[in-house]
């Protein structure tokens, strides 16, 4: 198994390699026959990787110790199913899904290039080649996921605990996705430079392909916090450590290039800010790879020792450099006829969402790496931690909640304040009107009064556009309510997914607002049978139970909960003893309402005194931090679904690009 | 439009004041917050290699945070103020234990930055709107009617257009 792993990783290289000659010479050319032999080797090399990554998991599930991967990242005693996720539990398996992932993609867009975009398709597939090229060399050369130990271990090292939970079965993968699937845009904007060919076919005939990027990078983001929230203990999910960090701005950037990518679409503005944007987007992948497996900057995540830094900053400069280079070359050519007529106008809110999107989004970038530079200029070392970010950002979000509730409504090229009046009185009351309410609950935080006010005032002005949208739809085509209100969203999926992602956006800012700010934490030692308080809650302890398997110890406490004087449930919080390891781990135990969560954490046992010591948090809204990711989930299911217009646009957009002579034509017709 | 245009220097003057008023609000934030044991708990960072905050370490027996806490609680018990106590551990442990770069010095770069960024971006996207306004590249067509008045029936009519494709 190991050597047929480690000869198809070899064959894909060959096929990638002779991919990126058959697609430029072909290209350059116009020879059919060479470009259809180039999507056979992607294909092929597509076929060879996915050979290498099934060859690596037999491994796993066999438990072949005379790999080196296996014996470092799984053992006898782990179950079946962490013996799959170990896949990416370590550096080279992680490298290997990486890689599959983009010969997946890679595939899937020569697939769907095959007929159309015939002149930079070619170009595109060469570039994630390209990219391919740098991930398969170093699976070949330098970190290869199938070593061979010089002597077969008798048991393997076992997976790190804190990565043996159903969490980081699907965070990686998803976050993996969302960084790769980046790739798709980035290589149809580079071939856009490459050909010249510098309308808008780039962007619409990647359009979903960005979305999944981002639909991957916000899940990936979700699942990471929500793993850090169940197994880490703290009873937090977000802590500005520097490889959250770098997930978090590929998001940030994606975000704005969605956005940004509408006023090209509608008004062929913004061409060099968008091929800008979603380079930054694919470097910023890139970062975060490096970031992880570099050790230039400690985190709690793990490869940070690997010593793959120095390849992965030079691939990220030379990308960086390459594709700056295409985009000052072609500069001359991006000039777009300018038409602009007001501040007041959806165009000029959509860039001031960029604004502060990427305002956020360097900032992140430079806190994360600001102790570096610290280091080097002072010879200081230094800790930038959740303070700094918590508070550099906090206006920020501000800005952009209240941009999200007011750009959607304004008007495409101007608005008079009659209009904007009229449009934003209801919204704008009803925030002031929450506001006012929180107020007189006995809430005194300004940010939290203001998180709020906008929250509600986004969520009205949503509520607005929906209604407006069935009461256009009903003067036209006079349907009932309901019909009306599923057709609008069904015909102009979107603009109203779209709407629902903001929706659930709101969700998740007041659920992180709450839960930072109105935290509470108590720390109690009692003996069995002993009542302690929290909140509302009485919490009863009413014992520990010990079980135990070939893999885990396991002492689990009974609490019961009460409220008002009644049994509401039963909490078992635990401790973990992973034996092949050596290493403990806390399960802790959380019930979860709408109105706060329960979280708790079984800190310490003393078997002489029989105390047991208890960490309680009890998080306000926490729920609806994942709620909102749900329900952005759903929104971006509904923005991506297959649209009959869209398709017609993006045909009539191929089309006019085929009749319309590229900006350099020799690079064409050089046959 | 000469209504519009004599607005400019008033737009750009409201967008430096909000900037500079993003600039200000977390200084504000920072300067205005009193000090508890989780403050301090939150300004230090814990030295076992979690990389979480004193207050937030997750290693219930934690070498570090676990003392650092009670020693703390201690302090400010005994009459010790927030910064004296920080201080105390910044003398002992060295800058890297502040959770966040101090404001003075080449560290005051860290917290202006990104504010200056924006700060600059926003100069820049204002000073482009505004150019591209005064001197279209193309000849603006006549504005939309139902665009620039009120009116529930112009903004009906406004997204009846936006959607008619749809049906």
């Amino acid at each position: 198994m190991p050597l047929i792993g480690q000869l198809a990783l070899a064959l894909a290289l060959i096929l990638a390699v002779y991919s990126i000659i058959a697609n430029v010479v072909g290209a350059r050319r116009s020879i059919p026959t060479l470009l259809a032999s180039a999507r056979h080797a992607i294909w092929a090399y597509c076929a060879m990787v996915t050979v290498a990554v099934a060859a690596l998991v037999i491994s796993l599930l066999r438990s072949d110790f005379s790999l080196e991967y296996v014996a470092s990242y799984t053992s006898y005693s782990l179950p079946t199913f962490y013996k799959i996720t170990a896949l990416w539990g370590g550096q080279q398996g992680s490298l290997l899904l990486w890689t599959w992932l983009l010969s997946l993609f890679t595939a899937i867009a020569a697939f769907q290039n095959r007929r159309r975009n015939p002149e930079i398709a070619p170009y595109a597939l060469a570039t994630l080649a390209a990219v391919a090229i740098f991930f398969l060399g170093m699976l070949n050369f330098v970190t290869r996921p199938f070593d061979m130990l010089a002597a077969v271990a008798r048991d393997g090292q076992d997976l790190n605990p804190l990565l043996q939970n159903y969490w980081m079965a699907i965070h990686p993968p998803s976050l993996y996705t969302g960084y790769v699937s980046a790739s798709v845009p980035f290589a149809f904007a580079s071939g856009a430079l490459i050909t010249g060919r510098l309308d808008d076919a780039w962007i619409r005939s990647t359009r979903r392909w960005a979305i999944f990027s981002w639909f991957f990078l916000t899940l990936g983001n979700l699942f990471g916090a929500r793993w850090a929230y169940e197994v880490l203990g703290w009873g937090g999910y977000w802590a500005w450590d520097p490889v959250e960090n770098a997930a978090f701005m590929p998001w940030l950037v994606m975000t704005a290039y969605l956005h940004s990518v509408m006023i090209q679409e509608r008004k062929d503005m913004l061409k060099v800010w968008n091929l800008a944007l979603i380079g930054m987007a694919f470097g910023l992948t890139l970062f975060g790879t490096f970031i992880t497996r570099s050790g230039v900057i400690s985190s709690v995540h793990s490869f940070t020792q690997s010593g793959l830094g120095p390849y992965f900053l030079t691939f990220l400069i030379v990308v960086v450099a390459v594709y700056a280079a295409l985009l000052i070359w072609r500069l001359p050519k991006l000039r777009s006829p300018a038409e602009f007529e007001s501040y007041l106008s959806r165009e000029a809110a959509f860039l001031f969402n960029n604004l502060i999107l990427v305002g956020i989004a360097f900032a992140v970038f430079w806190g994360t790496l600001f102790p570096v530079l610290s280091e080097a200029v002072r010879g200081v070392k230094i800790t930038v931690g959740p303070p700094f970010f918590d508070t550099v950002n906090a206006p920020l979000a501000l800005g952009l909640i209240f941009l999200m509730g007011f750009g959607p409504l304004i008007a495409w090229r101007r608005s008079s304040l009659d209009s904007l009046a009229k449009t934003f009185a209801s919204p704008a009351i009803f925030g002031l009107v929450t506001g006012a309410c929180a107020f007189v609950a006995g809430l005194r935080q300004w940010y939290v009064l203001a998180a709020l006010s906008l929250g509600a005032f986004v969520l009205g002005t949503i509520v607005v556009e929906f209604r407006r949208g069935v009461g256009a739809r009903r003067h036209l085509v006079h349907e009932s309510a309901p019909a009306a209100l599923v057709n609008l969203v069904a015909k102009n999926n979107r603009r109203y997914g779209g709407y629902i992602i903001h929706i659930g956006v709101v969700m998740a800012f007041v659920g992180i607002v709450a839960s930072s700010f109105f935290r509470t934490e108590i720390k109690k030692s009692v003996h069995e049978g002993e009542f302690f308080q929290v909140g509302p809650y009485s919490l009863q302890y009413l014992g520990i139970e010990t079980t135990e398997t070939p893999h885990v110890e396991t002492s689990r406490a009974r609490i019961e909960v009460r409220r008002d004087g009644k049994p509401i449930a039963m909490m078992l919080p635990a401790k973990l003893f992973f034996k092949r390891n050596q290493q403990p781990a806390t399960a802790v135990a959380i019930r979860s309402t709408p109105a706060a969560d329960l979280y708790v954490v079984l800190a310490g046992m003393d078997d002489q005194t029989g105390l047991v010591t208890f960490q309680v948090f009890l998080t306000p809204l926490v729920f609806w931090l994942w709620a909102g990711g749900v329900v952005m989930a759903f929104g971006t299911v509904i923005a991506m679904w297959p649209n009959v217009r869209e398709r017609a646009a993006i045909a009539a957009s191929l089309r006019a690009a085929a009749e319309t002579p590229a900006v350099d034509e020799p690079l064409r017709r050089r046959a | 439009m000469s209504r519009l245009n004599s607005g400019r220097p008033l737009a750009r003057a409201a967008l430096l004041v909000a900037l500079a008023l993003a600039l200000a609000v977390p200084i504000a934030v920072r300067a205005a917050s009193t000090v508890t044991a989780q403050e301090v708990e939150e300004g230090l960072t814990c030295q076992c290699g979690c990389g979480l905050t004193v207050a937030n370490c997750n290693h219930p027996n934690c070498e570090f945070s676990v003392p650092a806490r009670d020693q703390i609680e201690a302090m400010l018990h005994r009459g010790m103020t927030g910064p004296q106590v920080i201080a105390f551990f910044r003398h002992k442990y060295g800058e890297k234990i502040l959770s966040a770069p101090t404001t003075t010095g080449f560290n005051l770069l860290a917290w202006v930055m990104p504010f200056a960024a924006l700060l600059g971006g926003g100069i820049f996207v204002a000073v482009a709107l505004g150019r591209w306004r005064a001197h279209p590249d193309i000849p603006a067509p006549a504005p939309e009617p139902n665009t620039a008045s009120g009116g529930d029936d112009e903004l009906r009519r406004r997204l009846e257009r936006d959607l008619r494709e749809g049906f």
